[in-house]
């Protein structure tokens, strides 16, 4: 809690300026049922007119002056609590984009989405109450017991007689139902899950005719939800009645003693009538410690979700050594060699994803990379922007470790399309110009040109300044892909890595794309995924991946006379008709 | 009491973001067509009519009780007596004469009957009023999920998905507070207003409309201060939702953003954005704070001007001592309901809102089903014929114009063709997730409209392009083909869809748990897994739309060889970009503008040199020169 508390120092004043306002407010609050006690036993039984009137301008006045500080109060409340809710929020936020991508996955992005807006808010809430609303229930409960005791001590054993009482049922109410609350926020989230999936899974479910089997299910689910619920507002509902006899039982003992001091001529029914009140506050501000509670307990669980978040540091860093500094290898054309690399995903056990990759690209040539369903191809790639850190071996980048680059400077040099193409709402052009932010026109149109996406653009109304919905849903897969190619492109980077990101292009279209990348990009080194023989042939070299290492990496002819899993997969895929054609 | 329950919200994926700070009646969502809606939802209130009475009465009860405690507080007061006299300067004044403590403790006794009591009857209504909330919306949130499985493919299809599951949460949530607490509240509001109010005016009618002078006060200072909060209200809840998108965005395309380096661009971006939140919810959050302290001056006004105005009356003997702490006990009760009725209305404004969208999906038409015939499906043969279909999701655009193919059991059909051909569609109108709009589809010479349509869709399994996996153990998801199959039947269907070398690689095999519809695998894996489940279903006739793609094509040749036995006089139909995956069909079709341009298998398709040759051509660039 040390490091949220941080986030409100720089905001001490009004933090601090807040919560004393608040006791000049309650104060003024505290001195009205005293003054009324006076205006009964002196001014209505003293027959004392001009005392009545002006104890009441005395009683306005303190109104007056409580309601303006409460008002600076809130003020000041609301604007630490904002401005500490901001300063955490961006903070939290760029926490998150200083994360590896391990850890987001880690994280899940479902989950860092709702700490960095639920989770936030509600700690954000929490800090405005604290100011606020901590100081109001004690300031409330002292200063009653205070001006109880003023009034007469007997007054005072009544209510630290039911004191006990109060806590102790708050106490165990609490303590039984706070796990509670966790319980059914599980259960709740389990029931949206079922939904979640029916929604989204609805042709299978459909299509497998198991729309009583779902029903079922969202049955039990739902019913474990209304069970749990009815069992923590059954204990709830145990908390208002106990209050209320507790609270009351004070009054009428309150009124009795005060009876017995009346005829003792020690107070006036003023006293009791105050007394009363006081008591009624006091123990109203047990009440609001218990209500406060709750709240703070549930905005306790969402700050340790966001300190799980500040408190990762992020695992892949940059390079300490500035590039410069570092001895270039020299090693020719050479652009990426890989050298002895295994991978394996953190945080897994077995077999490694990847073992013993040797491979050298040089500048200019197309390398592609064809295997099996979960052979690593995708792994392979990753490590070349540090998605992932290598856990053996190294892959140098121009002759120097990559590990030894700023991240942003390596990644700056690739361009890296992926298998799903993610698109921000933007335009068109905006979000080709992601990949180089002061390219011209000229340069994204030509950049889309060479991605085969300029036709599709100029299609449409707006073209270029085509607003693109949420994650490119107005788009089809070929559209967003070529929109994701043009954009790796138009940085013009060095390595441009497609990772099967031409899948959704249907086949001369894709093969116009490879043509127009050759032409345009002659310097660029192009590493390709695929898993169509006809998108890989014609590159310089091809990487045959088989359980997570390289089993051959040659040209098409080379790998068609001498590797057999090639071989394999040119077969599969040109069945008898390939042989046919062959004439 | 106070109940303080905050509404659990959770947000659907590409649902609303979670509201401001602020709830209250800034944003009351107004509902469209109130009578209506408050029936229907007072139907389902209905349902537990006992439980509504029976909570009523003690509301009823709670809340006489709740008025006899000032009266008698008063009462116990005026059990002091004092005497008048006469001082010397001929003024008067009181001095105390007895206290009368037997009818004092008569009094106190007869307090401490109504105080137990009205706890008692208190918890009750706790209790009731938690059943009747829980029961409402359990029935509530059954019809709404039973609803939402029998909706037509269309509607999903049309509507956002987020939209969707907002209404089963956050919806539900609002009218399950609504009912928890609104409905007893505002119960209780009504009476405790009149029954103050009767009682304040036995006292003293000049008394009363001393008090009542701070109404007015209120109702403006309140209904003014929400008009200013309005407008900043407003501006937050946008800025808001621009925020989340924002977060959503780059947290969902991370990758992306990483392998552009625009992390700091991003973060610079976000906080000019959260700034300008911060400012907007300052100003929103300062009036919203300031209403408190407003209502607390005019509160202690009440307070005083009774006070004051009391004594002055008592002085005067028009009531006595115990009057003033009379009224002062029900001034208090006067106003809250009315601050409280203000809030309510907004909190039962918004749940009818809510209550009116979930409604709106409970009136959306279910998937019709006007099939009764009667059919065995294992003595299906699987024979299909289209004729002459046409249809367009929009009447506008027709995507099939007359379409004809028939497919004889046992054959394995191709269809081929480019992005937006229509031929997903196909498979859409076989399974009947959309509705012709003209022509006839029949299997086995009955007409797919006259076969109910869980029939039909036993004899057909499909798999899809995006698959479709449920949060559970990798045994559950394939069994989902079929739920009675033996583990030997579901490692059988593994093994022929090449999913069982993966599977037994995991750590817990097939009780590995799928995480986030199963983000733990890779996409071909989850074909695989798909795959599975279709064969486990053993249908009579086999969908593949697009199954394979991510699949290399060497596993997806062994599928395929796994797969010639199993579909044996089965019907099969297959949709592919990838055209190794189909070249050995019994047909291939080629789908062009929404007809068939095409048919016949792979050699005499190329000899035809058409389409077909086009496409098998650009494919295999290169290889044939």
């Amino acid at each position: 809690m040390k490091k949220l508390i941080k986030y409100l120092k720089p905001y001490w004043f009004i933090a601090v300026l807040s919560p004393l306002l608040m006791v000049g407010e309650v104060t003024m609050d505290l001195f009205q049922p005293d003054l009324m006690s006076k205006i009964v036993d002196e001014g209505v039984i003293g027959k004392n007119l001009s005392l009545i009137i002006e104890t009441g301008l005395l009683m306005l006045l303190l109104v007056v002056i409580g309601g303006i500080m409460g008002s600076l109060c809130a003020f000041t409340a609301t604007k630490a609590a904002q401005s500490f809710g901001n300063d955490l929020r961006c903070d939290v936020f760029k926490r998150v984009m200083s994360l590896s991508i391990e850890q987001t996955d880690k994280f899940t992005t479902g989950s860092l989405v709702t700490r960095l807006t639920n989770d936030v808010m509600m700690v954000q809430e929490m800090v405005a109450m604290i100011l606020r609303m901590c100081i109001r229930a004690p300031i409330f409960f002292l200063g009653g017991i205070v001006f109880l005791l003023k009034l007469n001590t007997t007054f005072s054993i009544a209510v630290a007689c039911a004191m006990p009482f109060l806590v102790l049922a708050l106490v165990i109410i609490l303590r039984k139902a706070t796990p509670l609350f966790g319980t059914v926020q599980y259960k709740l989230d389990k029931v949206n899950s079922v939904v979640q999936e029916n929604v989204t899974g609805a042709r299978v479910i459909k299509a497998y005719v198991r729309e009583d089997y779902e029903n079922e299910r969202f049955y039990g689910a739902n019913s474990d939800l209304k069970n749990t619920t009815l069992k923590v507002q059954r204990l709830m509902a145990t908390l208002s009645p106990i209050f209320m006899i507790v609270m009351n039982l004070t009054i009428i003992a309150i009124i009795y003693f005060g009876g017995l001091e009346a005829q003792a001529e020690a107070i006036g029914p003023g006293s009791i009538m105050a007394a009363i009140t006081y008591a009624t506050q006091i123990l109203m501000a047990i009440l609001m410690v218990s209500n406060m509670f709750q709240s703070i307990s549930r905005a306790a669980a969402s700050a340790r979700r966001i300190l799980e978040v500040l408190d990762c540091e992020p695992v892949i860093v940059d390079g300490e050594n500035d590039t410069d500094g570092v001895k270039k290898e020299n090693n020719g054309d050479v652009l990426i060699s890989f050298k002895d690399v295994s991978f394996s995903y953190p945080n897994t056990t077995g077999r490694p994803v990847l073992h013993d990759i040797n491979l050298s690209i040089k500048r200019g040539q197309t390398l592609a990379i064809i295997g099996a369903t979960g052979s690593g191809k995708t792994s392979l790639v990753s490590l070349i922007p540090r998605f992932y850190d290598v856990t053996g071996g190294e892959i140098l980048f121009d002759g120097i470790p990559i590990k030894s680059y700023k991240l942003s400077e390596l990644r700056q040099r690739i361009g890296f399309v992926m298998q799903k193409s993610e698109l921000f709402s933007d335009t068109i052009a905006g979000n080709i110009r992601w990949g180089k932010p002061d390219a011209t026109d000229a340069e994204i149109v030509s950049a889309a040109n060479v991605a085969q996406a300029d036709g599709f653009i100029t299609g449409f109304n707006d073209g270029y300044s085509t607003y693109i919905a949420e994650k490119g849903a107005s788009l089809s897969g070929g559209q967003k892909q070529r929109t994701s190619i043009a954009r790796a492109l138009v940085r013009r980077p060095e390595v441009i890595i497609l990772d099967d990101s031409t899948s959704a292009l249907d086949l001369a279209t894709e093969a116009r794309l490879r043509v127009a990348l050759r032409e345009e990009l002659k310097d660029t080194t192009v590493i390709m995924i695929a898993q169509r023989i006809a998108s890989v042939q014609s590159a310089d070299l091809i990487a045959v991946i088989d359980n997570g290492t390289i089993v051959d990496c040659a040209p098409h002819d080379v790998l068609m006379q001498r590797c057999t899993a090639y071989v394999d997969i040119y077969n599969s895929q040109m069945g008898k008709g390939g042989a046919e054609n062959e004439q | 009491m106070n109940n303080d329950r905050r509404p659990i919200v959770t947000a659907g994926p590409g649902g609303p973001g979670r509201g401001g700070p602020m709830g209250g009646r800034m944003n009351a969502q107004k509902p469209k067509n109130l009578g209506k809606t408050v029936g229907r939802l007072m139907t389902y209130i209905g349902k537990s009519r006992l439980l509504v009475i029976v909570l009523l009465i003690s509301v009823l009860f709670t809340t006489v009780f709740d008025l006899a405690g000032p009266w008698l507080q008063g009462e116990a007061i005026n059990t002091i007596h004092f005497s008048e006299i006469i001082n010397d300067d001929g003024s008067i004044s009181s001095i105390f004469d007895f206290v009368d403590f037997e009818l004092m403790l008569k009094i106190l006794a007869a307090m401490a009957v109504v105080y137990v009591l009205n706890s008692i009857i208190n918890y009750v209504m706790g209790v009731l009023s938690a059943k009747l909330s829980q029961a409402t919306v359990f029935s509530l949130r059954n019809d709404l999920f039973k609803k939402i499985s029998r909706l037509p493919i269309k509607y999903t299809d049309t509507h956002r998905h987020g939209d969707i599951m907002s209404r089963m949460t956050n919806d539900v949530e609002n009218v399950s507070n609504a009912i928890s607490q609104s409905l007893s509240s505002l119960f209780t509001c009504i009476i405790t207003l009149l029954g103050a109010g009767v009682l304040m005016l036995g006292i003293s009618w000049q008394m009363t409309l001393i008090a009542l002078v701070t109404v007015p006060l209120t109702v403006l200072t309140s209904t003014g201060l929400a008009k200013l909060m309005r407008r900043y209200y407003v501006k937050q809840q946008r800025l808001l939702g621009e925020l989340n998108s924002h977060i959503e965005e780059m947290v969902t395309g991370y990758k992306t953003v990483v392998s552009y380096g625009k992390e700091p661009e991003q973060v610079e971006k976000f906080t000019r954005l959260s700034g300008e939140l911060k400012k907007a919810g300052i100003k929103a959050g300062a009036l919203g704070g300031v209403m408190g302290p407003c209502m607390n001056i005019i509160g202690n006004l009440q307070y005083l001007l009774i006070a004051v105005f009391g004594g002055v009356f008592a002085i005067r003997g028009a009531f006595d001592v115990g009057s003033i702490q009379k009224l002062l006990g029900y001034s208090k009760k006067f106003t809250r309901p009315i601050n409280q009725i203000a809030n309510l209305y907004s909190q039962i404004l918004t749940a009818l809102a809510g209550a009116e969208r979930i409604f709106e999906i409970m009136d959306s038409a279910v998937e019709t089903d006007e099939g009764d015939t009667e059919i065995d499906v294992e003595s299906i043969k699987g024979y299909i014929e289209f004729k002459d279909i046409r249809f367009g999701y929009n009447p506008n655009e027709p995507v099939l114009k007359g379409l004809n193919l028939s497919v004889k059991p046992g054959q394995k059909i191709a269809i081929v063709g480019a992005t937006g051909s229509g031929k997903t569609t196909i498979v859409n109108l076989l399974t009947r997730f959309y509705d012709l709009d003209g022509g006839s589809i029949t299997v086995d010479g009955i007409d797919i409209n006259t076969i109910p349509k869980s029939t039909l869709r036993k004899m057909i399994a499909i798999v899809l392009q995006d698959t479709v996996l449920f949060s559970d153990t990798i045994e559950r998801n394939i069994k989902y083909g079929r739920l009675e199959a033996t583990d030997e039947e579901m490692r059988e269907a593994a093994r022929a869809s090449k999913a069982d070398i993966f599977i037994e690689r995991l750590p817990n095999g097939y009780q590995t748990m799928l995480t986030e519809s199963g983000s733990n695998l890779s996409q071909g894996q989850r074909q695989l897994l798909s795959i599975s489940r279709a064969v486990l279903a053993d249908p009579k006739i086999l969908i593949l739309d697009e199954a394979t793609s991510s699949v290399d094509t060497r596993t997806e040749m062994h599928i395929q060889q796994a797969m010639v036995s199993l579909m044996k006089n089965r019907t099969s139909l297959i949709i592919a970009h990838r055209l190794s995956t189909i070249i050995d069909a019994d047909v291939i079709v080629v789908l062009k503008n929404g007809v068939i341009a095409e048919a016949g298998n792979h050699e005499e398709l190329l000899a035809r040199k058409g389409e077909y040759f086009k496409l098998y051509n650009t494919q295999y660039a290169g290889i044939a020169t």
